[in-house]
């Protein structure tokens, strides 16, 4: 992985630059691709580099080469000189995310972070083998904000607990409600006063568990 | 001589073959619960069944009759157009819980799938006999449809384990009990041993899987070849047969065919039906890196007579712009004026990889450079947006009437009840219930 740094102010100064005095887009280039080798090597080494390092990762023969381009880049306020003609970075170590030619207002968030990421698949399903759509139609789960037309995931994997919403059939019929489970009694609950509590007479037979519900809005 | 064990070793290997009950029945019957119990049937849009659940089979429906003929024996037939989206999330989800279990799983169709066990005894504390039955419980259990196990110490004999007893069926067939299963197996029933086959090994006394796997090698090597010697040294409980576990990622060749009705004689629309064939297997030559030497065009007239003819290509190549010469000379060869037309399909074939095309004298490659980017594009352009997001016009011509009409032209629920933010050709990855809560 290689990051692309290049400063954030130069974008400014350098179209001024270019107005003012280079005649060719070449020469343009060759100056951000020598900007960003130095970048590169203060953001490598925590420092910024000497001239006869510049030499080097610029592939420039001389020292005087350096001298004319690290005068060039303080008058851009890429860098300055201290007392002692050291360099010091100015707009070369803020740095930002070179995406094509143009550069983003925002620093690159680090990897390490986008790595513990989860998308929204891992986040609502547990287990993608066992999990199903279903479009609700009824309004009986209203109150728990389940609406019609919402879309449910339902987890055919999952031991169905006290408190859980569930997909059952209930003698013969199949309904979306709570299941409340009190030792051997069973009961299905409704989150919608308008409907009546259920209590299996013959059969339950629960085929899975509501894991989330989602609805897009447009 | 019957009773003779055929090898001693109970578990030299453990092969477990799965086979889903009557699939796309079952699949139809998981979403929809209040079809449990029914006789179903798929295969509307095809106008035969393709696949009936055990419930239209006790009632005397078979594969491949005629919906007319269904409706006759079975008046309470449910039948329903073949809905390939579910069925393949299904499939991709049963091999997915059997790799729970174990990394070496081959599946080997939609509805199969080999499972290598060997060794995990110990990981699962119980027989490979319990394995298995776990393996079957959490499918079927997950799914919601049933399938059929056969465990074995081979291939050959895990698949006769799974057809033993089905549905729903769980067959263990360890070393020392081969021969009882054999017994009174007709030698035609064994895996890759066709009718023509059984009738010749007929004609030297073998009718029972049993007398096969008990001929001495030098008789089966004189009189058969290798792919049979290679069964016979299966049946007998050498595993000659791997699991293989990678996906298939080379073909000989592709072929795609569409029927439409009602038949038709419109050149153009014939056409049409034609380059859209040739596009869609481009496309799969592509997504393979696979690149075609021959084309072979075929007809199917509205009286199941065919047609067809073989064109060389003068260079590899998957790109439809460079077939179209050659298809639209093929197809003027073999089509007859004012005769209905009811199938058209293409083959590719002699595919090559695509990385060592030669190019030849009078090639531009300039121009061949140019189309790579071009159909690059439209690749890229149908992974964001679906497929067909931009076809060659002379495909469009498909659109004058639907591929089925009538009652046949019924599409799968899956397709009209989508969600917001769905569209007829990107869905949810998940299968849909199509219970009313």
């Amino acid at each position: 992985m290689c990051h692309c740094y290049i400063p954030s102010l130069l974008t400014v100064n350098y179209r001024s630059l270019y107005n003012e005095t280079v005649k060719n887009k070449v020469r343009e280039d060759k100056l951000r691709s020598r900007i960003r080798k130095i970048a590169r090597f203060y953001y490598q080494k925590g420092r910024m580099p000497s001239f006869s390092e510049i030499a080097e990762i610029t592939g420039f023969q001389s020292k005087n080469a350096v001298f004319k381009l690290v005068n060039k880049l303080e008058k851009l306020k890429v860098l300055e000189r201290d007392d002692k003609g050291r360099l010091i970075a100015l707009s070369i170590a803020a740095p930002v995310k070179l995406l094509g030619t143009v550069e983003a207002g925002f620093p690159s968030p680090a990897e390490e972070e986008l790595a513990d990421n989860l998308s929204l698949d891992d986040l609502l399903i547990q287990n993608p083998e066992a999990t199903f759509l279903l479009k609700v139609s009824g309004d009986s789960m209203s109150e728990a904000g389940i609406l019609p037309g919402d879309m449910v995931l339902v987890d055919k994997g999952e031991q169905p607990k006290n408190g859980d919403i569930v997909i059952a059939e209930v003698d013969g019929q199949w309904t979306m409600k709570y299941l409340r489970k009190r030792g051997e009694n069973v009961m299905l609950l409704p989150a919608n006063p308008k409907y009546q509590p259920i209590k299996p007479k013959k059969e339950l037979k629960i085929s899975g568990v509501v894991t989330a519900v989602v609805r897009k809005y447009r | 001589m019957d009773n003779q064990p055929l090898t001693i070793h109970s578990w030299p290997r453990a092969i477990l073959h799965l086979d889903a009950d009557a699939f796309f029945a079952s699949c139809e019957q998981a979403i929809h619960p209040e079809l449990r119990g029914k006789p179903v049937i798929t295969g509307k849009e095809r106008g035969i069944v393709a696949a009936a659940s055990y419930e239209a089979k006790a009632r005397g429906v078979k594969r491949g009759m005629s919906l007319y003929e269904v409706k006759k024996v079975c008046p309470d037939i449910v039948i329903l157009p073949s809905d390939y989206e579910t069925y393949s999330l299904f499939s991709l989800r049963m091999f997915e819980i059997l790799r729970r279990f174990s990394p070496d799983v081959e599946g080997y169709s939609i509805d199969e799938a080999f499972v290598e066990l060997t060794g995990l005894r110990r990981s699962f504390h119980g027989s490979y006999g319990m394995i298995a039955q776990k393996m079957q419980e959490t499918v079927e259990a997950e799914l919601g449809l049933t399938v059929s196990v056969g465990l074995s110490i081979t291939k050959v004999l895990a698949k006769i384990g799974s057809k033993h007893n089905k549905p729903h069926g769980l067959t263990v067939i360890p070393g020392r009990d081969i021969h009882l299963y054999l017994k009174d197996l007709p030698v035609e029933k064994v895996w890759g041993i066709g009718p023509n086959t059984a009738a010749f090994l007929r004609k030297f006394g073998i009718m029972t899987a049993l007398q096969f796997a008990k001929k001495d090698e030098h008789f089966i090597k004189n009189h058969l070849s290798k792919p049979y010697q290679e069964i016979w040294h299966e049946l007998n409980g050498r595993s000659v047969y791997p699991v293989t576990t990678e996906e298939k990622s080379s073909y000989q060749s592709i072929s795609k065919a569409k029927t439409f009705t009602p038949p038709s004689n419109d050149e153009t629309f014939i056409f049409a039906q034609l380059a859209k064939n040739l596009e869609n297997a481009c496309i799969k030559a592509r997504r393979y890196n696979l690149a075609a030497t021959k084309l072979i065009i075929f007809l199917r007239t509205k009286e199941f007579r065919n047609t067809g003819i073989e064109l060389k290509l003068s260079r590899p190549t998957a790109y439809p712009s460079d077939l179209f010469g050659p298809l639209r000379e093929g197809f003027k060869r073999i089509y007859e004026l004012y005769s209905f037309y009811r199938q058209t399909g293409i083959v590719l074939a002699g595919l090559v990889s695509e990385t060592g095309v030669q190019y030849t004298l009078f090639d531009d490659p300039a121009r061949i450079e140019k189309m790579s980017r071009i159909y690059h594009a439209v690749d890229d352009l149908s992974r964001k947006f679906g497929k067909y997001t931009v076809c060659h016009a002379a495909s469009l011509p498909t659109k004058k009437q639907t591929q089925h009409e009538g009652e046949r032209g019924d599409v799968p629920q899956r397709i009209t009840h989508l969600f917001r933010g769905e569209n007829r050709r990107q869905r949810l990855g998940l299968p849909l219930l199509h219970i009313k809560v």
